[in-house]
């Protein structure tokens, strides 16, 4: 769920394209200094964006028996790391809303901010703090995906509320509205996403091990004998 | 292909320079969401509709598909506007003013939409991606995107033949079929980006790849009466919602 186009004043507009901005520069530095180091790597992140994308094309069951898309975040963060994240979720964002007519170009600071910085950052976050504490690599990647999509919906709730405050009781009432519509309905979604993400992580130990130590998910151990062995870490 | 995209191919204006389409369908966006609702975000409705159906030649039926997306989420954020939370009536109440705010909200973001319905049902990515170099936007930032964009297309093709073959081979028959199909169609989409990555790497480094990717952009020059009759257009727009503000009750 994007917020559409026009749907917030100019002023909120402009204002979360600015708290947007450093994170989305930070991520095209990042990017940057990636793809002149290694010009390959273009080709790898070209893939990473098209399968962000493609990801949140999927229709996810929920568990109240209607569908939706996952946000593909916390698997993105995981895999690829929240700096890049901010630059592959806002090429997302704009394909979205120019290909799909899902988000708008208006709203694109305020989808930036929710989907592809604070989604990612707070899935990443307790990825990785589950995984300092040796916590098996399933569960925290649960927790990751999971976390990161209601973190989404949870930001945009407040987004919604700063823009279109309740007259009687303000910000809080507002943040209530739009929360029990789009953020308590989003919990089993959430439930789902984090679910599906197990399952998707799951397939990609078993079946691509290569590229998840490429991407530093797995961690390539030698072992006193001649072979190498992936296990996976927390970075 | 996805259907904006492919309409934008066989657009009328596909071969005008993105500018004079930006300057248009973006200028009737900042003017849907900077005017007052009522008459502004109206009159510019009004116009995206004439334009788009008109000189622009984007077929009704397509605008419509594309066009109830973003309609679904305004009314939905809409209605919540049609109440207040506490107050002297009760914890949950109509408010006041909410079917103006709500009628006025929808005003705005359906007339702000079709701006840029009308800038992407005309402008082609392709056409528009490389161009963004030229704008300020880092080189490689712009690389990572035309890959993003040209290999979506092929993964959104490899997702559909992977989801009829699932189908019959009954893997959406029950709920733990359904949810074995989407992790193996979520899996599968990262095995072949990465793996169409390497290969088209393998390509590349062949003819002599040096990081960045060289595309034909089909020439086109930005044209000085069309901008300037967007302009006069979009001034006009802006007048008229002043004069009318004052003239309508």
């Amino acid at each position: 769920m994007h917020i559409a186009e026009g749907f917030l004043p100019p002023a909120h507009a402009v204002a979360w394209g600015v708290a947007s901005a450093p994170f989305v520069v930070h991520g095209v530095r990042s990017l940057t200094r990636e793809v002149r180091e290694h010009p390959e790597s273009t080709l790898l992140l070209g893939a990473s964006g098209a399968f962000t994308f493609v990801l949140s094309a999927l229709k996810l069951p929920s568990v109240t028996g209607s569908c939706s898309h996952p946000t593909g975040t916390g698997l993105g963060a995981i895999l690829f790391r929240p700096p890049i994240m901010a630059v592959l979720g806002t090429i997302t964002l704009l394909f979205q809303a120019l290909l799909l007519a899902h988000g708008g170009l208006t709203t694109l600071g305020a989808n930036v901010f929710s989907m592809a910085i604070v989604g990612p950052w707070a899935g990443y976050a307790i990825y990785k703090l589950l995984r300092r504490y040796d916590v098996p690599l399933m569960v925290a990647v649960f927790f990751g995906a999971f976390l990161a999509d209601l973190s989404t919906y949870c930001v945009t709730s407040v987004q919604l509320a700063l823009a279109f405050p309740d007259p009687s009781s303000g910000f809080l009432g507002a943040l209530g509205k739009f929360g029990s519509i789009f953020a308590v309905t989003q919990i089993p979604l959430a439930v789902s996403e984090g679910l599906l993400t197990v399952l998707v992580m799951r397939l990609l130990v078993q079946s691509s091990k290569g590229e998840l130590t490429r991407l530093g998910v797995l961690l390539a151990k030698k072992r006193s004998g001649t072979g190498t062995e992936t296990e996976a870490v927390a970075r | 292909m996805l259907p904006i995209d492919a309409a934008a191919h066989s657009s009328r204006w596909r071969r005008r320079h993105p500018v004079d389409k930006a300057v248009l369908g973006l200028g009737l966006t900042v003017l849907a969401i900077s005017l007052p609702p009522w008459p502004g975000a109206a009159l510019v409705l009004l116009t995206s509709l004439v334009v788009l159906l008109g000189p622009a030649g984007v077929p009704g039926r397509r605008l419509w598909r594309a066009y109830r997306v973003p309609l679904g989420f305004c009314v939905t954020g809409a209605a919540t506007l049609l109440v207040q939370v506490g107050g002297p009536e009760g914890f949950v109440s109509l408010a006041e003013d909410g079917p103006l705010r709500a009628g006025e909200l929808l005003l705005r973001t359906s007339a702000a939409s079709l701006g840029v319905l009308l800038f992407a049902f005309t402008t082609p990515m392709s056409d528009l991606l490389p161009r963004l170099v030229k704008a300020g936007v880092p080189a490689p930032v712009v690389d990572v995107a035309l890959v993003t964009y040209r290999m979506s297309f092929l993964l959104l093709d490899s997702m559909r033949r992977i989801r009829e073959a699932q189908a019959a081979r009954l893997g959406h028959t029950d709920r733990a079929a359904e949810w074995r199909s989407l992790a193996g169609l979520g899996a599968t989409a990262f095995v072949r980006a990465f793996d169409r990555a390497t290969r088209l790497q393998a390509g590349l480094a062949g003819r002599g790849y040096d990081g960045t990717l060289r595309v034909l952009v089909p020439e086109a020059r930005v044209s000085v009466p069309f901008t300037a009759a967007s302009c006069a257009l979009l001034a006009t727009l802006a007048a008229l919602t002043l004069v009318l503000e004052r003239a309508l009750p």
